[in-house]
Order: C-alpha cells, then structure tokens, then sequence
C-alpha cells in the first residue's frame, strides 16, 4: 500500500544521477550564502564549499559508484546516490574517513519502518539520533567519551549535521513545507555521539540487536536527550533505575499514547559500572524500567483520545498500572559519555522504530 | 575568482501520481470517509459529506476510522489494507483527513494519492495547507483548528465548504 515501497521506486526511478553544478563568486563560506539563499537550502549555519575537488576526496571513502541510485528521502522523494551524500558531507564540515557512517545513517533513515515521511513532517520536535558503533569510532576519530554528544568533536558534529543538511536538501524537510516542526530544536542542527564500548560491562549494542559487525550504526527518531543524576555513594541500582523510570513517565512524551515506540536509555558508565556490579544484564535494566515506568490506565485514558496501543493494553481495567512502552524489548540500553553520576533517556517520536545497519560505504 | 560547486538539493525522485478523472455530476455517487481518528475529524468530515449528499443526490455509504477493521486510526501511518480495499468496493468519491499537523497532512495526501490512482476522487481536509510533493491534490481547506471546536460550529464549517467540495470533485483534475 504505502506507494514509495521498493518495487514502485524501482518502477519509475532512474538508476543514475549526477548533481548539476553551480558557480559561485568564491571558493568562500560568504560566497556559498548567496547560493543557498537563492535555493531556500541550509541550516543557518556556514558551510564549506562543495568543489569536485573536495567531493572526490570524499568519495575516496565510498565503496561502489558514486552516481548509482541507493534510494529516495521521504517527503521529497528526493534521490539519495553516494555523491550527493558527499556532497552534503563536504558543506557540513565531514572529515572524508567518516562518509561511510554518514550513508549508513541514511541508509538506515531509507527503512521503512523508521517512517521518515512522517519524521520529517510532523510538528513534533522529533530529530534523528545517530550512534556510531565499532572500530570506525576509534579510527574516524568519534568521541565516545567525556562530552559524546558535544559540542568540541569534529567527526561527532559533523556527522551529526551531514545527515541534518540531507533531510533538509534531499529529503525537503524545510520548516514550514516539509517539515512542519512547531518549535524544532538544537538536536536537528546535529545530533550524533558513539557507543563507549571499552565502557560497556554488556556486549556490544548492535551485537545486541542481532548485528555482528566491525562497526555499525544505529539511528532512533526522537526528543533531545533528558538528562538523570543520581550520585549516591552506594551506587544502587534501584535509586539509578528508579530515576530513570521517573524521567520515562511522562504524559508529554509520545510514548506515552504510542505503544510501539522505543526509549534509549543512554548509561554513563559510573551507572552502567554501578548496574553491572550487582550482575544486572542489559535485558534486567529494560525490564526494570518496564517494570517501574508505569501510570494507572485511567490517566493514559484520561488524557488520550488518540490511543495506538497493543491490544492488551486497552483491556485492562481503570486501576491497572500500565507500563510507558509495550513491551520491554522497546527499552534499549547502550552505553556512552564519560566519568560522572549521569545517563540519558531518550523518548521516542512514536510511530517510528531505531534500525541498526552493519557499516556500508 | 568563481568556482563550481555541486548544487546539494538533488532531483525528486518519481513524479506525484495524476489524479483520477471527476465524475461531472455527484448525483448516485456513493461518498466515503475515511477518518484519521484526529480529534473531530469524523464529526466535520461527516458532516460535510451529509451536506455534500443533500445537496447533489449523492449518499454517504461509508464511514470508517483508516486503521485495522477500521478499529482504530493513527493519522502518521498510511491507511490499512482493509480500508483501501473496502473504500474501493464501497464507494465511488472519498473525503479524508483531518490534517491539522505535519505528519497527518502527509499521510493523508499519501492516502488520497494511492486511492486516486485506484480512480477514486479524493479530498484532503485540511487546516494548514502543506501539500509537500502532490501540488494537484484536491485539498479543502477548514479553519483551524478542528480538534477543540464544538459540533455545532463544525456543522456550519461543513456546510459552509459545500461548494468548494462540489468543485474540487467535479472539476477536470
């Protein structure tokens, strides 16, 4: 039914692309403002001038031809080929050994169960999260510690802002056509940070997810990071977990009327260190948190016309503690950032699922 | 000194699908609407598809919520399987909506898109006008907002929109 399924893009689409080329007064930030004002493109931001010479450097990191046809960006349907990519890598800042994790991310995006048509459109603040997982962390100089989600690291912000510059270019999120965002929010100049895996006392995530890769990537369409702080001396999970569970129960996030949708805990490792002391696995903290993380079926009624529920959530009676999220698998727990008592929550748009794709240049 | 740049904002991709031919007269057509469980917008759609049929013979055989069974609706998906395939069986023109945000306007349009080229005419009712990538969609659009509004107003919205949704069905696309 949804028309941009495969088989209908590959019906109609062409299988090779080349972008046009412009001039522009000077190889300068300044020049580039005039031609992005005259497009209606950008981020607000200066941005590097997108010369051959700089988009080939590029695509020395690319894997397969530059102009093939990978796939479109909902709303637009704006067409997605390794150059192109490259193209908004160069004008976002993009050290070039970091374009295989910039269209991995997009790849990611493309799925259909992310559902960027309506990422993209809604009001909603909702921005895409990029977690880079792996050996590319190390070697494309990602910060996976001390201030992971910035700002101070070049291949983090960079990152972060190439796929923001493609959901505005290529997929046409331009506020007030497609993308009708009632406030936006910083996370959608750039928002990407690594999985801190020597900090992690579990497997990695994406081998959590059934992905056994060198390096990886995963994207979650959300809100901005809440933080939790809890700095106990005894460390106890309970107090951490319990604080978490507080910052996931909340009427205003749509996981609340929406099922499906995914929370990303984010630990720091002190907590992650704290939690992993009493032998606590990974699936042990999401199924705390489901446990914990929960409001009468009353209120969710209460406050919800519109309610996309698993079936077995809307049988249950008035005085049922309903959890925030379906089931607990929704809860992924992954580790990041550096020393102090903190972790994340990262509540989800709604009807959106995180994909987490092996690295693919 | 100039210098070539790559333009970033590449081609869309396949074109918006052409909309269904408009029947020249409404009288004995069967109406659908096909509800995105927005809040009010199975009153204000139903109410002017009831207007709709009062005035041109035409008769309202169909009204559902676009989710599963038609048990539910979440307007930031498409509509189910089922809904397609029992508004084409059961009706000849569709009204759909409410599209009154960012993710239910595109949705809807996607909704009317698919069943225009299932030769259905369909009207997007929509508050904020956002037609992203299908400018020639049949868009009506209502005061904002929807949700909120008291019945009795949504009534003269409805009735007041008549003409615009005579013209928007019957006039060649």
């Amino acid at each position: 039914m949804a028309p941009e399924t495969a088989d209908v893009v590959a019906a109609t689409a062409p299988t090779s692309y080349v972008p046009e080329m412009a001039e522009v007064a000077a190889d300068s930030p300044e020049a580039m403002w005039d031609l992005l004002a005259e497009r209606g493109l950008g981020d607000g931001l200066p941005v590097v001038p997108p010369t051959a010479t700089r988009v080939e450097a590029v695509l020395e990191h690319a894997a397969g031809d530059p102009d093939e046809v990978l796939f479109t960006l909902q709303p637009r349907s704006g067409i997605v080929t390794r150059r192109v990519v490259a193209v908004n890598a160069v004008m976002a800042g993009c050290p070039p050994e970091t374009f295989p994790v910039v269209l991995t991310a997009l790849r990611a995006l493309a799925r259909p169960e992310v559902n960027l048509r309506g990422v993209n459109a809604t009001t909603h603040l909702v921005a895409p999260m990029v977690i880079v997982h792996g050996e590319v962390v190390g070697r494309a100089g990602f910060n996976a510690g001390v201030g992971a989600f910035g700002p101070g690291n070049r291949a983090n912000a960079s990152v972060g802002r190439a796929v923001r510059l493609v959901m505005l270019h290529v997929a046409g999120a331009l506020p007030g056509s497609g993308d009708a965002a009632t406030f936006g929010q910083p996370a959608k100049y750039t928002f990407c940070a690594a999985e801190n895996l020597e900090a992690t006392p579990w497997e990695s995530y994406p081998l959590s997810r059934g992905v056994d890769a060198a390096s990886a990537v995963t994207v979650h369409c959300g809100e901005g990071p809440h933080n939790v702080h809890d700095a106990e001396a005894d460390g106890d999970p309970v107090l951490i977990l319990d604080k978490i569970a507080s910052a996931m129960t909340s009427l205003g996030q749509n996981n609340a009327p929406i099922s499906q949708a995914e929370y990303f805990i984010v630990l720091g490792p002190e907590h992650a260190a704290s939690i992993a002391e009493r032998a606590l696995t990974r699936r042990d903290v999401s199924s705390y948190l489901f446990d914990t993380a929960r409001l009468p079926a009353s209120t969710f009624r209460r406050h919800f016309q519109e309610l996309a529920w698993a079936r077995w959530m809307k049988m249950v009676d008035d005085d049922h503690m309903l959890p925030m999220t379906g089931e607990p698998d929704n809860i992924r727990v992954l580790v990041s950032g550096g020393p102090g008592k903190h972790s994340l929550v990262v509540p989800s748009w709604g009807m959106t699922r995180s994909v987490t794709l092996p690295l693919e240049a | 000194m100039t210098t070539l740049v790559y333009l970033p904002d590449s081609a869309p991709g396949p074109e918006p699908a052409i909309l269904a031919p408009s029947p020249t007269s409404l009288a004995g057509l069967r109406i659908a609407v096909l509800d995105n469980g927005k809040p009010n917008a199975d009153v204000v759609m139903t109410a002017a598809a009831e207007a709709l049929a009062a005035r041109t013979g035409a008769t309202v055989t169909l009204i559902t919520p676009k989710g599963p069974h038609g048990l539910s609706a979440n307007a930031a998906i498409p509509m189910a399987d089922d809904r397609f395939e029992l508004v084409c069986a059961e009706a000849d023109i569709v009204i759909t909506g409410a599209a009154d945000c960012g993710s239910c306007t595109a949705y809807s349009v996607v909704d009317a898109i698919t069943l225009e080229k299932a030769g259905k005419p369909t009207v997007v009712a929509e508050t904020l006008s956002r037609s992203f990538g299908a400018p020639d969609t049949r868009l009506l659009v209502l005061p904002h907002p929807i949700g909120g509004t008291d019945a009795a107003t949504l009534g003269e919205w409805a009735e007041a929109a008549t003409d615009r949704l005579i013209s928007l069905f019957t006039e060649p696309a």
